[in-house]
């Protein structure tokens, strides 16, 4: 045993504690449990995007050999879930029961799973159908529908419309630099590299137990359990590894649904895995936005007007708006009058849902192109607009934020790219015959925390073990509250075992919205002290103990596994002798409040440089600098990967990707990852990531903010910006592809 | 209206059932020989995973898109999704999981951690088997050559920069020992 304390296991660059099962191969991720007697699931998706299916001939695939069961909407076993199943606690955000009737939403959407022995068989199988349709005309654009305008008051607990100050008058007021422009954002689609999937095996009528890819196993277990109105606890959700997910496996989608169907009709364990191409249906999407940002300033740069109006879209079978005006215009900068609306339409599309950064990535884009535009507008440099407009309150709350160290991002930022050698005329620089283009952008993310619990268990002279029921879904989780864990209950870093991903362990919210490390740090430092509470009990009832007859309030952790009260201590190794105990365990957690006197909130600035090739207007990015202020970074290796990767899919929003819906079919034409680009190894250049700022105490013990999210805000503005430095075009719908420059 | 449903992108039930075949197979795996009755249509990757429990080799997409399912075939690096079980007697194959050697990391696993080259780990076994055959391939010479060759291996955590830096640490290290 070691006893030597690693002081601070927080900060440390410690590479990932899971990082040896990944590069081996023996990371098990939810598809690759094997419960005897597996059988295979396979979907078949609707090829027409609204109607209803008159019926479905299902007399071939069922004699196909190796079939057990074709389940559609004519034989799946009805589920007699509670009138409120919808508000379970977890996500179900597409509202709809699989199956649960003939008729269809969104091309797609699963109007059978065929089961069978092996996965070529249920494959095969899948091809047997014959399906007839009653076909009816879908909306895929808004202007399909335009009589489905909606304005909804609020989206998960944020208000929609909102303004201070007169925005009207502002914005008619002489003398101001003015610019009003629409930005658009297509479809995007997440695509993890791992497939959604999901295993469901009944032990008996009333269990179930789910291995499932999922960032929220506590919020599955009470979807599935309300769906199949069990006892909650009669639901398992097993998720060690999750193979990426940037939002799309938060809700309960309907293949886990069919998956617990397909187990019960066949009797035995049924594993579903969503092929890419039904991911582009079955999972979720970030929706289409088009946000016409106006923006009026006084001629120093000071913004004196901010009116920022989204119209998105949403499918027939839940609600989700992108809420593209928060975490972009109300936080970002100040001005006495601003104002966003959000404008909702409903198309024959299937359910869109939270992408990396809803609403702040595609709000971020268009909101610092709109900046790009007012300092052009102005003739003054975009960095010094950033500099004149920096704001010490939230702009609309009003309140101060905890810590802010935006003009820092921006200076070191400045300084690392190099930016005071950059000319301000678009077009203007060039190396050999490529046009260089450097353009910035201010990134944001909230910083957030909810509730959890955590586990601890001490071993004498061994093992710290730390339960939460959370998730790591490449984000490095495991490695954070294992440093942590290190320090909050005193010992060294290598004695920690963090287990998460699986919902028999304490309450965890689900992964998303970047809370993670802030939310379950919390709460392992809260059942930190709750066990060091339970040892000093231990040591003061022990006559034998060198602390016997302190004061308990005095004592506390003075150093790897041990107790004192400033004058005496004591090893945590010893009070368990002196109490015969072997172990000894203690749980604790938190319950978030909202604090009204202070706004959290992560900032950085990202730079990047473009070339564009004068004869092809072809697009690389060449250099990419990115400085965040997140408080505190627990881990600044596995913290940097956070940024690179928000960087990278970024730079894929900007120049790359796009779902492109069929017109004739209501289908994703680009439903595979050959025609969905995603960047490739070759697309990215070298990205300097660094942290700046200062621990944000007030927020958590830790004094972090997440990483997951702010990474991806403001990159695509950064490398649109940088396009329009280099080729004087300044195309306002991504992605910024080269027909669009073209014109 | 009459529609022909399919699984979407499965191509639709024109084959006949009886076509599908058991085929006994012997596949030789990381220096150990299995035999096994395979389906005819079974790929590679689905008879590593399925079959051989052998879940290192991931599927990402099924339709050699991504490389998360590479492997080693004869020291050549494929996309096992794109190839049949049944076509693979005789080769010898390396999966993620027969690089090291006992218990000691190949030295661009152990690259891969230390420059923390994955975030999901979801692309890394396909990464590193690419990884390893690049390497034999000399095709890593400068970065951009490495950027340029990977680039059959997505990552959508975005881990790229530092698959590149681990690359380069394992070539450098390679050329050290040479
Ligand atoms: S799974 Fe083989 S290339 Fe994607
Ligand atoms: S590490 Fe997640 S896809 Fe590469």
């Amino acid at each position: 045993m070691s006893t030597e304390l690693k002081p601070h296991a927080i900060g440390q660059p410690l590479s990932r504690v899971d990082g040896r099962l990944k590069v081996t191969g023996a990371a098990r991720y939810p598809a690759e449990f094997r419960p005897p007697n597996l059988a295979c699931g396979f979907l078949v998706g609707s090829t027409i995007a609204k109607g209803a299916i008159r019926s479905i001939d299902v007399t071939t695939a069922e004699k196909a050999p190796g079939v057990l069961a074709v389940l559609t909407h004519q034989n799946v076993p009805k589920l007699t879930e509670p009138p409120n199943a919808k508000d379970s606690g977890g996500i179900r955000i597409e509202e709809r029961i699989p199956f649960s009737d003939a008729k269809i939403n969104y091309a797609g959407q699963y109007i059978a799973v065929i089961v069978a022995t092996t996965f070529e068989e249920a494959r095969y199988a899948a091809g047997l159908l014959r399906v007839d349709y009653e076909v009816e005309r879908f909306a895929l654009t808004k202007e399909d529908a335009p009589d489905t305008a909606k304005q909804p008051e609020e989206s998960i607990g944020e208000k929609l419309q909102q303004r201070k100050g007169e925005i009207a008058a502002a914005l008619a007021k002489p003398d101001l630099v003015k610019i009003e422009e629409t930005y658009s954002t297509p479809t995007e689609t997440h695509n993890p590299m791992e497939c959604s999937a999901t295993i469901a095996e009944w032990p008996d009528a009333q269990h179930l137990v789910l291995y499932d890819a999922t960032q929220y196993v506590k919020g599955a277990q009470a979807v599935v359990a309300q769906a199949f109105n069990l006892p909650r606890e009669n639901v398992r959700i097993i998720c060690p590894f999750v193979g990426g997910a940037f939002g799309c496996k938060g809700p309960v989608w309907p293949h886990t649904i069919a998956a617990a169907m397909a187990a019960l009709v066949v009797k035995r364990p049924v594993r579903i895995e969503v092929t890419r191409q039904l991911m582009f249906s079955g999972t979720g999407h970030r929706p289409p936005t088009f946000q016409t940002i106006a923006l009026a300033a006084s001629r120093d740069g000071k913004l004196q007007a901010i009116r920022h109006k989204s119209e998105m879209l949403t499918s027939p079978v839940g609600a989700w708006v992108e809420a593209c005006g928060i975490g972009s215009t109300n936080v970002l900068y100040d001005a006495p009058a601003i104002e966003f609306s959000h404008t909702v339409y409903t198309v024959n599309v299937s359910q869109p849902s939270f992408m990396r950064a809803p609403g702040e990535c595609p709000g971020t884009y268009a909101a610092e192109c709109a900046m790009d535009e007012l300092a052009y507008a102005l003739g003054m440099d975009p960095l010094q607009l950033r500099l004149v407009n920096d704001s010490p309150n939230h702009p609309l709350k009003g309140v101060p934020w905890s810590t802010k160290h935006l003009r820092e991002c921006y200076e070191v930022g400045a300084e690392r790219f190099g930016w005071n050698k950059r000319q301000h005329a678009p077009g203007s620089m060039k190396d050999g015959r490529l046009s260089i283009g450097w353009g910035m952008a201010t990134a944001t993310y909230p910083a957030k925390k909810w509730d959890a619990d955590v586990h601890i268990q001490l071993h004498a002279g061994g093992k710290t073990i730390v339960k939460c029921a959370s998730h790591d879904l490449g984000t490095g989780a495991y490695t954070a509250f294992t440093q942590i864990s290190a320090d909050a209950i005193g010992v060294p870093v290598e004695d920690v075992v963090f287990e998460l991903g699986s919902s028999d362990f304490p309450y965890g919210p689900v992964a998303g919205g970047s809370n993670s490390t802030a939310t379950v740090g919390s709460a392992i430092v809260a059942a930190a002290q709750k066990l060091h509470e339970k040892l000093a009990g231990l040591a003061l009832a022990d006559k034998e103990s060198p602390l016997a007859g302190a004061e308990a309030k005095k004592i506390a952790l003075v150093g790897a596994r041990r107790l004192g009260d400033g004058s005496k201590s004591v090893s945590f190794d010893d009070i368990l002798h002196g109490a015969g105990l072997k172990s000894i365990e203690a749980q604790g957690g938190i319950k978030e409040e909202e604090n009204k006197k202070l706004g959290f909130q992560s900032f950085g600035a990202h730079f990047c440089e473009v070339n564009v090739d004068p004869e092809l207007l072809s697009v690389r990015v060449s250099r990419f600098v990115s400085v965040m202020d997140c408080g505190r970074v627990i881990n600044p290796k596995t913290g940097g990967s956070q940024i690179l990767g928000g960087v990278v899919m970024g730079i894929g929003m900007a120049l790359e990707e796009h779902t492109v819906y069929d017109r004739q079919t209501g289908l994703p034409a680009t439903r595979n990852l050959a025609d969905y680009h995603v960047p490739v190894n070759a697309d990215i250049p070298a990205i300097e990531v660094h942290f700046v700022g200062e621990p944000d105490f007030a927020f958590n013990p830790m004094g972090s903010r997440g990483m997951g999210e702010i990474g991806i805000t403001g990159a695509a503005a950064a490398v649109a910006n940088a396009v329009f430095h280099a080729t004087g075009k300044r195309v306002r719908d991504l992605p910024i592809t080269l027909d669009k420059l073209l014109v | 209206m009459q529609y022909e449903a399919y699984a979407i992108d499965t191509a639709p039930g024109r084959g006949r059932p009886e076509a599908a075949q058991k085929i006994d197979i012997k596949l030789r795996i990381n220096g150990s020989e299995h035999a096994l009755a395979v389906d005819s249509r079974t790929t590679l990757l689905d008879a590593l995973r399925d079959r051989l429990g052998l879940t290192g080799s991931k599927k990402g997409c099924d339709h050699g898109q991504c490389g998360a399912c590479t492997v080693l075939v004869n020291g050549r690096r494929i996309n096992s999704c794109l190839t049949l079980a049944a076509m693979h007697e005789g080769d010898e194959i390396t999966t993620i999981e027969g690089l090291a050697q006992d218990s000691a990391l190949h030295s661009v696993q152990l690259a891969f951690i230390e420059h923390d080259a994955f975030q999901c780990g979801y692309c890394t076994s396909g990464q590193i088997c690419s990884a390893v055959a690049l390497l034999k391939e000399d095709h890593a010479r400068t970065d951009d050559e490495i950027r340029e060759w990977m680039s059959g291996n997505l990552c959508r955590c975005g881990a790229y920069t530092n698959i590149v830096a681990a690359i380069r640490e394992a070539r450098e290290k390679k050329a050290a020992a040479l």
